[in-house]
């Protein structure tokens, strides 16, 4: 019979679960918004367009952590070679978290928020969420010192993951003035993105190829430093993309545009790191699926978060798209590619070392990559073409706003289209993820005694 | 090649250094910023708009300073673009001056909160935004903004402020409701005085507001669009 390694990996597994619930209900609240765009605002009286925004981004935040906080309660007792440090309160942690988001989700129903984009969870709602994270890192933090075992994945993991707590902390301070409210907003959401997270991306996308492709410790260790430092030396400075016109000095247009023009660097050697890494491996591992998530995140991100960053991000070209669908276009891709996929990746490559059901030759799992990736182009595309036009007919010809928006109704029917490719293959993802099954009922190899044994393939 | 701990001193000096040149710009942004946003005109009244922008998430539909939704305008200088009257008489009914267009919120705004709104907005105009919404460079050229003295040099000013969002005159304003030229022929000045002070009242099912215009306000439009031209 099939054990689990580690008791731990349940709480892993319950995330991970967790994840495609929130992802599911994300897409519900995309379409209702790309409908309203075409005019079909039938909601409007009860669900206003920024109830379905505000749920929809919040949705993709709250998916996206639980993801990280999954992988790393997976990862972390794999590198430590321990148990997690308290498996109690992981699960009071994964309690917590879901009772605040759906506190959250339920208020923006009732304009209970604060008109903060991407930071609407209203004060209150933050402290919690500051508790339950501060929670998360003393168990694994602790897990790692228990384990006495740094490798340089798992620290790497653990600084990205509290450098994103702590820079959660300037977007709760209140400021009278617009201006300096949104100038530390950016700590938190470009900070975040483009910072931090790439560490944790780094994290665990190096512990993906390490496990799918068998390379060698040191030669990934030694490129993920590479990467993150070029993350850091270009992306610190490069939030000034997001001071150009809020009311900061005229500096942030040469400081911002020079270095946030540069933070495509660390995406590419990202992209390039995974390619040469999946083809350098020895070893290859069954799991087709998850080297394949894994591979499409690196060079995803870079078309995403990389090029399509790139497009928008020098001043002369911003003045004209700031606060247009353009922008829509790249968030899509980027926040796709880059950290959406780093999650899919991590599921699919835990779900059978987890469930010892490796149904690696069977169409689904690849099916769902393929119709996702190309749903998601698409999607993309339309949001392009729209963005374009818009800011070609109202930002440079001077047209109304809703005569635009009029004009660019067309690109939302294709935007439509494009999401219900998409969400069908989010929808296999989805039924692949169910039929694993659960790891919850399968006795652990810690309380059997057996220390990890080789996972056999359930016949 | 490098070696694994060149690469991470790599890491290390360009983290600590570049965040150590991040902080420092911040403190000078800190110390520019009150100048470049007249942070002296920061009254209660503009702090309280401020609260009722973030309280009702308007961001979730609007942008402002270029942040924020894509579903609905951009208001930086949404009071260079309206004027002050104009907005004070949407936000009470925002779906009367749209009728049939994409639908904004109605929020049940009392006159104080109105005003704070427009003081809020008007703070945030006066912001140096390094150029921030440009002027469209491919604008067919005079294709200038409709105001009032563009449509008549004698026309009060709230017919620019507000009628022309909607109206024509000698060719010129917007086409939500009919063109205003020949008003004369259909109206005396008291029935028309009648239309302007509630249209709903002489035609319950008509698509033009209550504008609620004051009495001098009345007696000026009244005189203007019933004079011979
Ligand atoms: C559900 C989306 C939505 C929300 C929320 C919303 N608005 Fe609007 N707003 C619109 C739309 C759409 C328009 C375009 C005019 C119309 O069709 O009513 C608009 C127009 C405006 C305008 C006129 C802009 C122009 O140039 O014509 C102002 C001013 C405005 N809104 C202020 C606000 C304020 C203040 C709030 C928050 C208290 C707010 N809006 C919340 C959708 C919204
Ligand atoms: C929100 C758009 C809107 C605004 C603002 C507006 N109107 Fe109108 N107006 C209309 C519409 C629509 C009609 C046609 C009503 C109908 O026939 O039911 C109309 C009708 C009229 C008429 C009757 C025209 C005729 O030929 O019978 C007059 C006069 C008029 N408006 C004057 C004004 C004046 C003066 C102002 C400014 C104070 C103004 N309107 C502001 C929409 C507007
Ligand atoms: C994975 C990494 C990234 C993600 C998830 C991401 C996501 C986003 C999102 C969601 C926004 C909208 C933010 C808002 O208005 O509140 C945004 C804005 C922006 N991003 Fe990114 N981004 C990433 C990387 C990059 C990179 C590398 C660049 C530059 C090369 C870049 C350039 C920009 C610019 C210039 C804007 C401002 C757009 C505007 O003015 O409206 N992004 N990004
Ligand atoms: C069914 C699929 C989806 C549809 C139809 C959809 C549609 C939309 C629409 C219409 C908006 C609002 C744009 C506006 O303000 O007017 C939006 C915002 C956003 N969506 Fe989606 N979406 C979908 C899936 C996703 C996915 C999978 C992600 C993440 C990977 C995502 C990330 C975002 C982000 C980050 C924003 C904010 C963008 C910004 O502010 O620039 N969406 N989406
Ligand atoms: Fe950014």
């Amino acid at each position: 019979m099939h054990t689990l390694k580690f008791e731990s990996w349940k709480v892993a597994w319950a995330f991970f679960a967790t994840c495609m619930l929130l992802l599911a209900l994300q897409l519900v609240y995309g379409f209702f918004m790309a409908f309203a765009h075409v005019g079909l605002d039938v909601l409007h009286p009860w669900i206003p367009f920024n109830a379905l925004r505000a749920s929809h981004t919040n949705l993709l935040v709250v998916w996206l952590l639980a993801g990280f906080m999954g992988s790393a309660y997976y990862i972390i007792p794999d590198e430590s070679d321990r148990e997690l440090w308290s498996i109690p309160l992981a699960w009071l942690q994964l309690g917590s978290l879901v009772v605040v988001a759906v506190i959250a989700l339920v208020g923006f129903h009732f304009n209970w928020w604060e008109g903060r984009k991407f930071l609407e969870i209203p004060r209150p709602l933050d402290y919690l969420v500051v508790v339950n994270v501060l929670a998360f890192l003393l168990n694994i933090g602790m897990t790692v010192l228990k384990g006495r075992r740094y490798t340089t994945t798992a620290l790497t993991l653990l600084t990205g993951l509290t450098a994103a707590a702590l820079l959660y902390l300037p977007g709760m301070i209140y400021f009278t003035s617009q201006v300096l409210d949104s100038y530390f907003r950016w700590w938190v959401v470009h900070l975040w993105v483009e910072g931090v997270w790439e560490l944790i991306m780094g994290g665990i996308l190096s512990y993906l190829l390490i496990k799918l492709t068998g390379v060698d410790r040191e030669v990934v260790e030694k490129w993920l430093y590479l990467i993150v430092g070029l993350t850091f030396l270009s992306g610190i400075l490069g939030t000034g993309h997001h001071y150009y016109f809020i009311g900061a000095p005229e500096y942030w247009l040469a400081i911002g545009g020079i270095f946030s023009a540069s933070e495509p660097l660390a995406f590419l050697g990202m992209a390039l790191y995974v390619v040469t890494m999946a083809r350098r491996g020895g070893r290859r591992h069954d799991n087709r699926v998850a080297l394949f998530w894994s591979v499409g995140c690196g060079v995803l991100s870079f078309v995403g978060a990389g090029v399509l960053g790139f497009a928008h991000t020098l001043p002369s070209v911003n003045l004209y798209t700031h606060g247009t669908l353009v922008t829509a276009m790249h968030g899509h891709l980027a926040f796709w590619g880059a950290y959406a996929m780093l999650v899919f990746g991590m599921i699919s490559y835990a779900l059978p070392e987890m469930t010892g059901r490796k149904f690696f030759d069977s169409w689904v799992g690849e099916a769902a990559f393929w119709i996702a990736n190309t749903g998601m182009l698409s999607m993309t595309a339309a949001f392009a073409v729209a963005g374009v036009t818009q800011v070609y007919l109202e930002r440079r010809i001077g047209l109304d706003f809703l005569d635009v928006q009029d004009a660019v109704a067309v690109h939302f029917w294709a935007l439509i289209l494009a999401s219900c490719l998409f969400t069908l293959g989010i929808l296999l993802f989805i039924w692949d993820f169910a039929r694993h099954g659960s790891p919850l009922g399968m006795r652990a190899d810690s309380a059997t005694g057996v220390s990890a044994p080789a996972p056999q393939p359930a016949k | 090649m490098l070696s694994k701990s060149q690469a991470r001193l790599f890491y290390v000096t360009a983290t600590v250094g570049f965040s150590g040149v991040f902080l420092l710009l911040t403190a000078d942004t800190l110390r520019q910023v009150p100048q470049r946003s007249n942070a002296a005109q920061l009254t209660e009244a503009v702090v309280h708009g401020k609260d009722l922008w973030d309280e009702n998430n308007c961001m979730g539909c609007h942008t402002l300073l270029g942040e924020g939704a894509y579903y609905a305008p951009e208001l930086t200088k949404v009071v260079e673009r309206r004027g002050a009257q104009w907005i004070k008489i949407f936000l009470r009914d925002p779906e009367a001056m749209f009728p049939g267009r994409r639908r904004m919120v109605r929020y049940d705004l009392s006159d104080e909160e109105i005003d704070a709104l427009v003081a809020f907005f008007t703070w945030i105009g006066g912001i140096d935004t390094n150029g921030f919404p440009a002027e469209p460079d491919l604008a067919p050229a005079g294709a200038a903004p409709i105001t009032a003295s563009a449509v008549a040099p004698d026309a009060p000013e709230v017919f620019g402020a507000v009628c022309t969002a909607c109206h024509s005159l000698g060719g010129s304003g917007g086409a939500v409701g009919p063109a205003l030229d020949d008003v004369s022929e259909r109206y005396d000045a008291a029935s028309l005085r009648r239309w302007l002070a509630d249209p709903l009242k002489v035609k319950p099912d008509t698509t033009m507001p209550n504008l609620q215009l004051s009495d001098a306000d009345l007696d000026a439009l009244t005189a203007f669009l019933l004079a011979d031209r």
